[in-house]
């Protein structure tokens, strides 16, 4: 190590931590002459570690780091009038581009009050700040994609549900449009999940939030006298995965449909119930109606693409279906136990 | 109001979308007009003095989309019902001009003639619902 030239000597010690600091280091005397650079300065700064020693810091490199605040801001500090703390600041040189720079410096500490000296820390954020902006880019990208995706699909299920109802007006047969009419309640079922799936944060669909729309849509396209029949919703905290709530928003469409097309004939009051809690990874779906009950034997309708549709569904769930006599009206319960899907050897529905 | 039949005006810039609305409008016992964006129906509206509500899409391509469209309609046309549909799930209520009734896509048929209806018989509760 160089015995610095000036008239105070400093300990090789101080000199070899400022040199071989990871950060971008400057010792400084108080008339900013170098008396030690950190070598990770040099690299990042492309100056010969050679020609620092002594120089002003206005000499350093092509002369660069003249620049007349940050002169000044170091003059203050070694003065004892300012602190320089994070103190942001463009190095421009010939054939670089800009760099952004955050410099903090303060005058050694070290009891020797005559003898003023400085440390200048410097680091170079060019990088960083370019990688927050682009990240900051690609969050605000992903967002307005997501949003107009979301939009697409609300528009496509629009199309959709607008050529079912325009069918649905013009057939002539009553079952045909009964048919349409019910297509067009599955569609709708899985809207109201896209709508709660576009205000989730995480994926996952409250429950309570997605049957009551839900119910609320099945009910103004099916029901015409709400003095007559109507639809409650008693649904516990839970969310589910967005795979699962698809599955069980079909089976509550498909239940509900049918409680309304056959348990209240003749304009016959009544109201359907639709339940769901879990327990841990257990859960209780059911829809009970009021109506007149199942018919049975040969009064027993054919099982329809509903009761289809409500089978593979809660099998695909692993879930018991379980239909009982509600006296006055019929429930049906779909209940999923996890130790009996376990026990079952099935792959799990999540 | 044509021959005691309300009038509504649909603007919607897909096709099967407005054919579908205009169907719904006409199934519900009024008079249907049509636009395809914010610029055609200002010059329906301009051409005739009869159109009791406009029931507008938001994301439309053209100079004013429908939430512009519902406030230059309000401020330029008080009397106007106005009902908004939109691919957006929720939109700041306070976006729209009072009175307006908001509905996310893919709407309701039924839920839609009933705010028609609710709108065309003055009842200002009809406004901003989802």
């Amino acid at each position: 190590m160089p015995k610095p030239p000036t008239v105070h000597s400093e300990a090789p010690s101080t000199l070899a931590v400022v040199v071989s600091s990871n950060e971008p280091l400057l010792f400084l005397t108080e008339d900013l002459r170098v008396i030690a650079a950190s070598a990770s300065f040099c690299r990042a700064f492309e100056i010969d570690p050679a020609a620092v020693l002594d120089r002003h810091l206005g000499q350093l490199g092509a002369g660069e780091w003249a620049m007349p605040k940050l002169v000044s801001l170091l003059k203050a500090t070694a003065s004892g009038s300012a602190r320089i703390e994070a103190y942001e600041i463009d190095l421009v040189r010939p054939d670089h581009k800009a760099r952004q720079l955050v410099v903090n410096a303060r005058t050694l500490d070290d009891g020797d009050a005559d003898n003023i000296r400085l440390l200048v820390a410097i680091t170079d954020v060019t990088d960083m700040r370019a990688e927050a902006r682009l990240k900051d880019n690609l969050v605000r990208d992903k967002a307005m994609l997501l949003q107009e995706v979301q939009h697409r699909v609300a528009n496509s299920l629009q199309i959709i549900a607008s050529v079912l109802m325009q069918s649905a007006r013009r057939v002539q047969s009553e079952e045909a449009r009964g048919h349409l009419q019910n297509a067009h309640n599955r569609v709708m079922s899985i809207a109201a999940l896209q709508r709660q799936l576009s205000t989730s944060s995480d994926g996952n669909v409250e429950v309570r939030s997605y049957f009551n729309q839900l119910c609320l849509s099945l009910g103004a396209s099916m029901i015409a006298d709400p003095e007559r029949l109507s639809i409650e919703v008693t649904v516990d905290d839970s969310a589910v995965e967005a795979d699962i709530s698809v599955s069980l928003g079909l089976i509550v469409t498909e239940l509900v449909i049918n409680a309304l097309k056959h348990a209240f004939p003749d304009e016959r009051d009544g109201k359907i119930l639709v339940d769901y809690r879990s327990s841990g990874d257990d859960w209780t779906l059911s829809v009970t109606d009021n109506g007149i009950g199942m018919p049975s034997g040969e009064d027993a309708p054919k099982a329809g693409l509903g009761s289809g549709i409500v089978e593979a569904l809660a099998k695909n769930l692993l879930g018991e279906i379980a239909v009982s006599d509600a006296g006055p009206g019929t429930a049906v319960t779909i209940s999923h136990k996890e130790d009996a899907a376990v026990q079952a050897d099935l792959p799990s529905a999540a | 109001m044509n021959k005691g039949k309300a009038v509504v005006l649909v603007v919607e810039d897909s096709t099967i979308i407005r054919m579908g609305a205009v169907d719904l409008v006409l199934a519900a016992g009024y008079e249907a007009l049509q636009a395809r964006d914010a610029d055609e129906a200002i010059a329906i509206l301009e051409s005739r003095g009869d159109v009791d509500l406009v029931f507008t899409d938001v994301q439309m391509p053209g100079t004013m989309d429908g939430i512009k469209l519902a406030h230059y309609i309000r401020d330029r046309w008080p009397p106007v019902r106005l009902i908004v549909a939109s691919g957006a799930a929720i939109i700041e209520e306070s976006s729209l001009p009072g009175g307006s009734s908001f509905f996310s896509k893919p709407y309701d048929d039924h839920a839609i003639t009933d705010a028609m209806a609710r709108l065309l018989a003055g009842d200002a509760s009809a406004g901003s619902r989802v």
